[in-house]
Formats: structure tokens, C-alpha cells, sequence
């Protein structure tokens, strides 16, 4: 058990879970994404005390972890599946179906990792919660019957739509202006291609009204987090190296996400899991555009009166540390208020949509979106905005009675320069 | 019966999703994680989700006689909540609502499963001005448990342990039969246990071997608008102690005082046990740290309180810093969290934690401390005065790798050491005692009380079916 100061290269994201009262940091030596092995002297350090089940100390002590709200039984909660985790690699349990299930029945949202106190645990428990995934697939136990159906079409048809990759860019209307030589693509993405064309279409307008020269790759394939994301290695590094060479073939050097799941996997799984180091520049919308708002290119004409909260995507928050950026750049729209709900940044609630979960556990997906929906609504908000095309589409399939609003920050934007 | 036939039954009552004889969700039940005492056998859990339903879970569980043993987190230092005879684990967690919050009486009523994290979570948003005592135990541990196994607050200068917290009792017995205890058996009104008989001490310090308690009512008090944090250094325990008593014997507001050796403020440090001074008093280092805790309601008594502590310890050369003064390390947590509890990298961790008279602190850390030496393990030690300096806690603590066989076996030698060693301290009585302790406790005792004990066990849980092999009752 090696001892060292916390290491500069390895991920960490700051939550406030971690006390501040830390004086020193000896942590082991671990680099991310490996395999259970390598983190095999942590499992066992976790007590179980259950403070990976709530907001540590702000936010009013609220649940965070959708898997262990909805399950109940502790193996549901982190600490549970840390405990899972020794006794499967220590013998003292077998692997089962029943085992794979309930490591699938999560979102990999880590909100739970963020309240951890252990440092090992609150720095690395992502990696083995996908590490078990990836145990799965090796042993037959995973993924579940409807990750397998829709991995099957994104090999095929590259989407987990059911839908023909030939009416991938049906939204495009004819109105965007593309630049053929464009180094900069707009990756579009499989849900804004499909489900939430709004999307696609107010990000490439957005594009046309800045001037800036992008184009749209026409055979861009899913991205492959849907596929990654369930353990799914191999065929996720197969997809990750077609679009890559597609795409540096093609010219590209800088690449515009709508989704924050084909954010994270370009930006990190890519180069930092599968090791292919694509040399592009991967921006989500919200960092390009605050960019744009801070160099005066961006000037929203309209005012839009509205009262809006913002729901932090997993995957540019927690996952990748993206919090600030979207806010600043709904704050500087004319009109918009924003609030805060209780669970917000680090802290927030997952809209349950992730993770292979709402293909899979459908009820238990609705829950966390629901409950999200509860918590927007409780701040009185008129809209719930995000940068995710999924987190929107999981919204818009979950509000009731036009309870509340939801919109893409792209949305949004179009509003008010169009 | 197969498992399967009372499952059916239990299925019937609470649902199919909240009940299990699944090795991959009973697991999680069997064992405390975190002690060195042995694993048990979950082999069915529940969630019940009202104390109706608790009440038909127990009437099954005597229908057969499988053991039934209460559970709301199940991390307990005497691993009171291994289920140590296999059976049914009930996991409290649904019931998990504070009822009823009166500001004028100053309690709450609370369900049997609800944490330190929702209580206080549910006091920050609907009643800022009120608080509950916070235990320094991780936030996901239950706030019943904590007060029906004699645990205590960073209020236990004026409210003694959590038992003395407790105001009324909603209980499910072993029979299956529901009573209520104190002044919410006749009323609408959970103020206290006065001047009924009281009944609640047939479920205090019990282990859960004579029923469930679904709801209960807890004392909250007011949050004064003038608070200091101090922090006090001795050279060691001997000379710091003393200082500490004169402090408890002289109001001053003070609603906690605490004392940590070195070796576990080491702990709180996240430091790595194997990289600490083991021997802080060889080492010439601070072996004795305070926690002082002071309120008033006017600036002027505040002040006034201030300097009268301050007078104090100087007197006694305890060098104090305060968090007003900006230093912000020296606020003690909100809560414990585990990584305390991670001295080793390895996850266990115990104690002989014990109640005692405050003229034997500074023997029973001296003791403990020698033969946690003697282990070259750093000696842990954490001390309260309670309830106005009338009594005492003094606590060894010992971290251990759970992943290690041998450090386990040295583990449960320490402790069975120190407890033996601090028995000779006459008033010593371990608070969560694990198997072990209690039967130790059972030889002590006269044998008219045993008899007591025995008897009273009988009445409440005709089958033994609460908890058993805890070594309540004829166990
Ligand atoms: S993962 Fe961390 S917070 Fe959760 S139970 Fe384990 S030690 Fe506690
Ligand atoms: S990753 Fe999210 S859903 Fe999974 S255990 Fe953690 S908090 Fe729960």
C-alpha cells in the first residue's frame, strides 16, 4: 500500500464532501480506469456508514443516490456495491445475474462517490462501479436484454434509436449554411439526431448567426457511450476508432457536443480509457459559447422573461467538472432567472436517464426523473433548462399535465438572437 | 418451513418488492462491516413500511420462531445489529419521517428509521432555530438506535446520553403488541416520560431484544445566538483532565466538553496509522485535546462566559485557540465521518467505550493507553463529560484492517485486554457491549437483578425471538 500525496494527473473533482478539515492527503497510489485488481485494497475500506446515501452537510442532508431510493436494500447504495465488490473479488460471494442487475440498476451518476469520505473512495469508485460492469460482460451476466437489442442496432445502424442511420440527418433543414473545408464539426449526436431535433437545429443556427465555419460529418455514427457505458469495451473502442479516423480523415480539428455523453466520451473515455489520443479539440456547447459571450460575438438580441432552474448533466457535471459555464451563459440571457434547486452542481440529482438505465429499468428510471421534475417545480421555476439532449428527452418524457417546461440551453439561446 | 413459505407471508404485508432471501441483498445485512467481532446470518430481510406493518412481521416471526432483529443502519460498535441467529433483519428505513415538530415543548417525533442526516437535515429547513444533539457518528446512522444504546451528543453537558433525550416511545413488543411509553400514552402530547411509570427503560440499553420502537419523541433545543468553539492543549491527559472537571462543575454555557489524545486526533487528520507517532507522550507531543463548546443568548454573558473558561485554562496551562478567532480546523465536525474510522486504510475499527465516574478517566486512558503500546498500535482515546460533569464517557478505540485475519485476531485481543484491565476500576460499564462484554457484565451483576432481567424479557418477548444471542435475557 503505497503512500504519496494526491497526485496531480489523476481526475479529481473537488466536492465538498471531502471535510475541510483534511490536513494531509496519503492516499494510494491508483491510476483511473483499470481493472478491479488494481483497486482491490479499497473495497474493504468503506464502513458502510451510509453517508454516500445523502448530501454531506449542505444542501439539507437530501438523498442523492437514485439506485438506493429506488432499490431501498442497502446492496443498492455506493456502500453497498463496495461491499458487493470485496466479497465478489474475495470469493466470499458468487457472481449471479441477480449480482450484475443490481450493479446495472445505476446511473454511474456519482453523486454517492462525491459525498464519500474516504478519499480513495470519493476519488476512484467510478472506475469499479464500470469495472463490474465490464466483469459482467466478461462472465455473460451483462449487459441487460435491452442494452444488447439497442447495442446490436448502434453496431448496425450506428444509433440506439431502432432508427436507420440513413435518416441520421433528416433535422438538417436546408436553411444551415455548412463550410465544406471546415476544420470545426458539429457532433450532433445520436438523441438530438433522432429524438430532440430542436436541438440540433437551434445549435447549428446558433453557429450560422456567429459566422462560424463548421460543418456536419454525414456519416457520424453514436459516439459510443451507451455501449461503453454498460461495459461494453470492446465494441465501444471499435465505434471510438471509426469515428475518430472518420473524423481526422475528414480534417477535423475541433468538435462542437450537444450531449454530454458524446462530451465525456470524445473528451475523456477516448483518449483516457480506450488510449486513443485523437488530438482533437472537444468543446461542449455552453464552454464554446461563454467563450463567445466573453469576446463580445455573442449578443443576445431578445429579451426572454422567464424564471428557469438549471439541472447539471452528470456527464459534464460530476464526471468531467463542467458546472459554471451553462450558468453563466443562461444568467448574461435578458429576462432569465435563475434559481437554484436544492441539489445543484456536485450535488445534483441524476434525471435518471444514464447508464443504460432507461432502456433497462424503466420504472426506476421514471423515478429519478420524476423526482427531479418535483424538485424543479419546488422552486417555482416556469422551465427546467440542461445541456443534454438525453437529460431533455428524459424530462419531456416524464413531466405530466405540462407541469413544468424543459428546454435545451440551446433552446433557449435560439430565443433570443434569432 | 422453508424460507419460501414465510417469505410468502411476509410478501402479503409488505409488498413483494421489500422483502428478500437474496444472498446478494442479505448479505449487506449479516455482518457490521466494520467491527471485529464475528459475522452473522441474514436470512430474510424486510423494509416494513408503517408500524402496522412491523407489527404483522413480528406476529409471523413468532408464528415460527425465527429470530427478528431491528435494524436502521447496522453499524454499531458491539455489533449489536448482527443478526447472530440468523433469521429476519427488519431494515427500518422507510420509516424514515419526522413527524411532528412542537417548538414550544422543544421535541420531535420521529420514525423508528430516520438518520442523523434527515433529522437535522429536516431541522435546517423547517426549524433553523432548533437543534438536535449531533452525534459523531456518519450522518447515515440511526437517531434511535444512537439514543436507545446510550449514545451521546455534542450536547451531553446539558442532556446527559441519548437515553436521557428520549421524551416517549411508540414500540412494537416481541409479542407483536403495540404500546406507547410516557406522556404520549395519554395524550396527544410527547413532552416527556414523567410521572407515569417509566417504561422506556424496558427498551433502553436492551439491544433491541425486547421490540421495535417505531416512533419516538426527542428532545431538541434552542439555538443561541452566541457560540465559541475552543480548542484546548495539555501536555498530557493527566494534567489536562482536571481541567476539564473544574470547567464542568462551573456552568459557563458550556454544552460540550471533550477530550481526545493525540493518537486519535491523529485519526481525524486522515492520516495513514502506520505513518503516526504511536507514543505522543514520548514524543513530547500535546497528548491531551479539547473540545470546548460554549453558548449564551446575550453578548454580555457570552463574554463574560468566554473569559471565565479562559481563566480557567490558563490556570491549568491548556493553551486554548478558538474558531471565532479564524481558526477554521479547529471547529469540530458537524458529524462523524467514517474516514475517522479509516485509521488503518483497512476499514475496521472498535472500542471499549465505556460510562464511567469522571475520578477514574485519567487511570482508564492510562491503562488502555499502556497496552495499546504494548500492540504497537497508537493509543486512541476520546472522553465527554455528561450532564453537567455527573458522569463520564471514556472510549478506546482500536482500527484494524478488516482484510487482515491476524490484524483482527491482535484486534479482539486489545480490546478483551483493555476491558478486562479497566474492570478493575470499580463503575466501569461498557455502553454497546458486545456478546463478550455482556456475559462479563452478567457474572457481575446480583444475581436478583439477572433474575430481573430475565423475567422482564420473558413477558416482553415470550419466544425469544428480539434479537437474540446478544446475550439479553436467558440467551
Ligand atoms: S462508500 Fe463511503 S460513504 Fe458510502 S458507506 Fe462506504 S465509506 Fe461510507
Ligand atoms: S452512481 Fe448514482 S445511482 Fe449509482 S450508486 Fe452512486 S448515486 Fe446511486
Amino acid at each position: 500500500m503505497a503512500k504519496k500525496k494526491r497526485e496531480k494527473k489523476v481526475k479529481y473533482i473537488r466536492g465538498h464532501g471531502i471535510s475541510q478539515a483534511r490536513l494531509s492527503y496519503e492516499i494510494h497510489n491508483l491510476k483511473r480506469y483499470q481493472n478491479l485488481e488494481h483497486y482491490k485494497d479499497v473495497f474493504y475500506q468503506c464502513g458502510k456508514c451510509g453517508t454516500c446515501r445523502t448530501v454531506y452537510k449542505d444542501a439539507y442532508w437530501s438523498c442523492v443516490c437514485p439506485s438506493g431510493e429506488f432499490g431501498k436494500f442497502e446492496s443498492y447504495y455506493l456502500g453497498g456495491k463496495n461491499l458487493l465488490v470485496w466479497a465478489l473479488t474475495s470469493n466470499k460471494l458468487n457472481w449471479t445475474k441477480k449480482v450484475a442487475k443490481i450493479f446495472y440498476q445505476c446511473s454511474v451518476c456519482m453523486a454517492c462517490i462525491e459525498q464519500c469520505q474516504i478519499p480513495e473512495i470519493h476519488s476512484f469508485a467510478g472506475e469499479w462501479l464500470m469495472a463490474m460492469r465490464e466483469e459482467a460482460v466478461k462472465l455473460g451476466y451483462g449487459p441487460m436484454p435491452e442494452q444488447q437489442l439497442y447495442t446490436k442496432n448502434i453496431m448496425e445502424e450506428k444509433n440506439p434509436y431502432m432508427e436507420k442511420h440513413e435518416d441520421r440527418l433528416k433535422w438538417l433543414p436546408s436553411h444551415i449554411k455548412q463550410t465544406p473545408d471546415a476544420n470545426l464539426a458539429y457532433f450532433v449526436g445520436c438523441t438530438s439526431s433522432y429524438r430532440e431535433k430542436t436541438v440540433a437545429i437551434a445549435t447549428a443556427e446558433i453557429l450560422n448567426t456567429l459566422n462560424i465555419d463548421f460543418r456536419i460529418l454525414n456519416d457520424e455514427g453514436c459516439c459510443g457511450s451507451p455501449v461503453y457505458m454498460t461495459g461494453q469495451v470492446e465494441k465501444a473502442k471499435n465505434l471510438a476508432e471509426k469515428n475518430i479516423n472518420y473524423f481526422k480523415n475528414a480534417g477535423i480539428e475541433n468538435i462542437i457536443t450537444s450531449c454530454a455523453g458524446c462530451y465525456r466520451t470524445w473528451k475523456d473515455i477516448y483518449p483516457n480509457k480506450f488510449g486513443f489520443d485523437h488530438g482533437i479539440d472537444v468543446k461542449h456547447l455552453p464552454e464554446f459559447l461563454r467563450s463567445k459571450l466573453k469576446n463580445g460575438e455573442l449578443i443576445f438580441d431578445k429579451e426572454l422573461k422567464m424564471k428557469v432552474t438549471y439541472h447539471d448533466p452528470c456527464h459534464i457535471g460530476r464526471h468531467m467538472g463542467i458546472y459554471k459555464a451553462p450558468r453563466e451563459v443562461l444568467e448574461k440571457i435578458p429576462g432569465i432567472e435563475l434559481i437554484e434547486m436544492v441539489r445543484n452542481r456536485h450535488n445534483a440529482w441524476c434525471c435518471g436517464s444514464g447508464g443504460g438505465v432507461r432502456s433497462s429499468f424503466k420504472e426506476f428510471s421514471a423515478f429519478a426523473a420524476k423526482e427531479r421534475i418535483k424538485e424543479a417545480k419546488e422552486t417555482t421555476a416556469e422551465a427546467i433548462v440542461s445541456c443534454c439532449p438525453f437529460c431533455l428527452n428524459q424530462f419531456k418524457n416524464n413531466i405530466e399535465n405540462n407541469e413544468i417546461q424543459a428546454f435545451d440551453l440551446s433552446e433557449l439561446i435560439r430565443k433570443t438572437i434569432l | 418451513m422453508s424460507n419460501n413459505e414465510i417469505i410468502s407471508e411476509l410478501e402479503i404485508v409488505v409488498g413483494e418488492r421489500y422483502v428478500s432471501d437474496q444472498p446478494e441483498l442479505t448479505y449487506l445485512y449479516h455482518y457490521d462491516f466494520i467491527t471485529a467481532e464475528p459475522e452473522g446470518r441474514c436470512d430474510i430481510v424486510i423494509i416494513p413500511g408503517s408500524a402496522e406493518e412491523v407489527q404483522e412481521i413480528v406476529k409471523i416471526a413468532n408464528k415460527y420462531k425465527i429470530p427478528i432483529v431491528p435494524w436502521v443502519t447496522g453499524i454499531n460498535f458491539g455489533s449489536i445489529a448482527t443478526p447472530r441467529k440468523g433469521g429476519i433483519v427488519v431494515d427500518l428505513r422507510r420509516l424514515n419521517r419526522v413527524l411532528e415538530v412542537n417548538e414550544d415543548d422543544m421535541y420531535a417525533v420521529i420514525e423508528g428509521g430516520i438518520t442523523w442526516a434527515g433529522l437535522q437535515g429536516f431541522l435546517e429547513k423547517y426549524h433553523p432555530n432548533l437543534r438536535a444533539g449531533i452525534t459523531w457518528s456518519p450522518p447515515g446512522t440511526g437517531v434511535i438506535p444512537s439514543c436507545l444504546c446510550y449514545g451521546m451528543f455534542d450536547l451531553g453537558m446539558i442532556g446527559g446520553s441519548g437515553a436521557e433525550f428520549i421524551n416517549g416511545l411508540e414500540v412494537v413488543l416481541g409479542s407483536g403488541d403495540l404500546i406507547k411509553v410516557g406522556s404520549c400514552s395519554l395524550s396527544n402530547y410527547w413532552y416527556g416520560r414523567q410521572p407515569l411509570p417509566d417504561l422506556a427503560g424496558l427498551f433502553i440499553g436492551w439491544e433491541g431484544s425486547t421490540g421495535i420502537v417505531t416512533k419516538a419523541s426527542i428532545k431538541l433545543w434552542p439555538k443561541l445566538p452566541f457560540r465559541e468553539d475552543y480548542t484546548g492543549f495539555a501536555r498530557t491527559v493527566d494534567q489536562g483532565f482536571p481541567v476539564l472537571l473544574k470547567l464542568s462543575k462551573a456552568g459557563l454555557g458550556i454544552c460540550d466538553l471533550l477530550l481526545v489524545n493525540f493518537g486519535w486526533s491523529q485519526s481525524i487528520q486522515e492520516l495513514y496509522e502506520k505513518n503516526v507517532v504511536i507514543d505522543a507522550v514520548k514524543d513530547k507531543k500535546p497528548d491531551c485535546i479539547s473540545l470546548i463548546t460554549t453558548q449564551a443568548y446575550t453578548e454580555k454573558q457570552h463574554i463574560a462566559q468566554c473569559e471565565a473558561i479562559i481563566d480557567i485554562c490558563n490556570e491549568g496551562k491548556m493553551r486554548l485557540l478558538s474558531a471565532s478567532d479564524g481558526v477554521e480546523g479547529v471547529k469540530p465536525p458537524p458529524v462523524q465521518y467514517w474516514n475517522f474510522w479509516n485509521f488503518t486504510r483497512g476499514g475496521g475499527g472498535q472500542w471499549i467505550g465505556s460510562y464511567c465516574s469522571t475520578r477514574d478517566v485519567v487511570k482508564y486512558y492510562n491503562i488502555s493507553r499502556e497496552i495499546c503500546l504494548k500492540y504497537g498500535k497508537p493509543p486512541q482515546f476520546y472522553s465527554r463529560l455528561m450532564f453537567g460533569g455527573h458522569y463520564v464517557v471514556a472510549r478506546s478505540n482500536v482500527n484494524f484492517n478488516k482484510n487482515d485475519p491476524e490484524d483482527i485476531k491482535t484486534t479482539r485481543k486489545i480490546l478483551q485486554e483493555i476491558h478486562e484491565a479497566v474492570q478493575k476500576l470499580d463503575g466501569v460499564v461498557m455502553y454497546k457491549p458486545p456478546l463478550w462484554a455482556v456475559k462479563y457484565y452478567k457474572d457481575k451483576t446480583l444475581p436478583s437483578t439477572t433474575r430481573l432481567i430475565n423475567k422482564i424479557k420473558k413477558v416482553l418477548d415470550p419466544n425469544n425471538i428480539m434479537n437474540p444471542g446478544q446475550g439479553i435475557g436467558e440467551d
